[in-house]
């Protein structure tokens, strides 16, 4: 019966540093792994650099294929960031990692009970959004820096060379659309309880979107349709060659915002895990 | 009856702790509670029973807020529960019934966020609950027992010394043991004057810490009563074992006894109220073993329908 507990209250002072706790070796897991990731793209830029026979070879593609991936001087640091880095993979993981946490993140509070713990302590049901909506903002924006950190300070280990600016141009572009979807899944969530719903459809609407702004560059009926794609406002339009575009980033920015406004005004009107 | 008109003309109406109007809420697959009513005044211990599935959960979830009426209201400390829910909460200490907690967290962590939600809960507080329930803190929820966790869900709905204790089976699947040292806990919560909502599917649970019970089936009210008046007239079953076969028509002659069947040497009598008178008689004829039980819930509903039945 010795004194069993350290006299200092614990931490955890917020639903969100609760949620980052929670998720901590999650989080550890998704961060090794997108440093990895970083790692063995970078590893394989010194046998393309300078490499005249890959010139050769991109140009031998057909030209719809080099526009969907973007090839183009594929030799340089930029060029090969863009082609194999930011065409796909790097903001689909983001994107991916956003949803998988973000669908959790309300939902799972749901679908685990422990909402009614956390609810009968005097915290309105907004506060539990803005909280939760706070650690995605914070895990997403973690991995996005960790990504910008990995590939332009271990790039020039590689030969590979890009400016700060255009690095992080992609990488905002990235981090925004992984965010704005990740909100997406937090607000179905939100909205129904439902932790599959919300992956399911936050998923498939970013793959959507991706498709119809990569295959609008070729088929014409798609063109209408790529304005409502946010991979057209943050990815097609090349931040890496082009900078910052504040314009398109800011429709991402509101979109974003009215997802996380339909959360806060779904998940206050609904009853909760019943 | 009497005494209790002198108290309430004495005292000025005290503003009820809860107060439930005409609420319903159904569900689609069944289930749920209809135009149910009630009250619980200041200082009370409200038991509430009923079996699985009668609705218990559902009004606790719409004290709670969790869950909204399809109809009717409900006030608590006189707040609508939906508008003012957070001030209400501030005031309100909540075991859930399905208590679920966070699995990758110790249950210092858990106990320590909730604190810290709850404002002005002094850490001291929390292991002074802990230490009297004895409970190990350091360890990770996922590795406690269905008794530990009911322990961090009670330090939980403790904490902070809410006003009014809502509290949805707390004992329920809980060992003996521990059950007494929840049991021990919530009194001397309730000695200090609080307001307490328990709800139980076990009439002696209730029956131990209760002032007055409601009896919940099939979504309605049934009945509200005093604790006391409930047991004495709700049948106790003896059983008795004589050396000769006994005669019925003594036994029924006995007072409370309502109903009598004979095997053999045994006989199974339904005695409502006082004990004593029946006992006695039993006790002076030849018999060779006896055993009284308290009837059980369902038992309890037929003697209450039996009584409306017969009025």
């Amino acid at each position: 019966m010795s004194s069993r507990t350290s006299p200092a209250a614990p931490r955890l002072r917020t639903i969100t540093a609760r949620s980052l706790r929670e998720q901590r070796s999650s989080l550890v897991g998704w961060a090794g792994g997108l440093i990895v990731f970083c790692l063995v793209m970078l590893a394989v830029y010194p046998t393309i650099h300078g490499n005249a026979n890959f010139g050769d070879l991109i140009n031998a593609y057909p030209e719809p294929l080099r526009k969907i991936f973007q090839l183009e001087d594929y030799t340089t640091g930029a060029g090969y960031l863009r082609t194999e880095v930011f065409s796909f993979v790097a903001p689909l993981l983001l994107t991916l990692f956003a949803v998988l946490w973000g669908s959790d993140l309300v939902a799972g509070e749901e679908e685990r009970r422990t909402v009614d713990v956390l609810l009968a302590t005097p915290v309105s049901r907004r506060r539990v959004v803005i909280q939760k909506w706070l650690a995605l903002l914070v895990g997403v924006t973690a991995l996005g820096v960790l990504m910008e950190l990995a590939l332009g300070l271990l790039g020039p280990a590689f030969q590979l060379h890009v400016s700060w600016a255009a690095l992080s141009a992609a990488v905002v572009g990235s981090w925004l659309f992984a965010l704005a979807f990740g909100t997406l899944g937090l607000a179905v969530g939100a909205a129904t309880g439902r932790r599959g719903l919300a992956r399911g459809l936050a998923t498939t609407l970013a793959l959507a979107s991706y498709l119809v702004a990569t295959l609008s560059v070729l088929v014409s009926w798609l063109q209408p349709a790529r304005n409502f794609s946010l991979w057209q406002h943050t990815m097609s339009v090349d931040p890496l060659g082009t900078g910052f575009h504040y314009w398109h980033l800011s429709i991402v920015a509101l979109v974003t915002l009215a997802f996380l406004a339909w959360a806060l005004w779904a998940y206050d009107r609904r009853d909760l895990a019943t | 009856m009497l005494q209790a008109s002198v108290l309430h003309s004495e005292s000025p109406p005290a503003q009820p702790v809860v107060q439930i109007d005409g609420v319903t809420k159904l569900y689609r697959g069944g289930g749920g509670v209809r135009a149910l009513s009630l009250r619980i005044e200041p200082g009370e211990v409200f038991g509430f029973l009923g079996p699985n599935g009668a609705g218990k959960t559902t009004t606790i979830r719409l004290l709670l807020d969790l869950i909204r009426p399809s109809a009717g209201s409900i006030r608590i400390f006189g707040l609508d529960s939906r508008r003012d829910s957070v001030a209400i909460r501030r005031r309100v200490g909540y075991l859930p019934g399905d208590l679920a907690l966070y699995e990758r967290l110790s249950a210092r962590e858990v106990l320590g966020h909730l604190a810290h939600l709850r404002g002005n809960v002094p850490w001291s507080e929390v292991t002074d609950l802990a230490e009297q329930l004895d409970l190990e803190l350091q360890r990770p929820i996922r590795t406690l027992s269905r008794g530990n966790r009911q322990k961090v869900g009670i330090v939980a709905a403790l904490m902070g010394r809410p006003e009014l204790l809502v509290l949805d089976e707390p004992t329920s699947g809980l060992d003996p043991l521990i059950q007494r040292q929840v049991h021990d806990v919530l009194r001397a919560a309730t000695s200090q004057g609080r307001s307490v909502f328990l709800s139980s599917h076990v009439l002696s649970e209730v029956a131990e810490v209760a002032d007055r019970v409601g009896l919940i089936r099939a979504g309605e009210l049934a009945t509200v009563e005093r604790v006391a008046e409930l047991r004495q007239r709700a049948a106790h079953l003896i059983d008795v074992r004589y050396e000769h076969e006994p005669d019925r028509e003594t036994l029924v002659r006995l007072p409370g006894v309502q109903r009598c069947v004979i095997e053999g040497h045994e006989a199974h009598l339904e005695v409502a109220g006082d004990l004593r008178g029946v006992v006695g008689a039993i006790a002076a004829s030849d018999m060779t073993d006896l055993s009284v039980r308290e009837p059980t819930l369902e038992e309890l509903f037929l003697a209450f329908y039996d009584r409306v039945e017969s009025h």
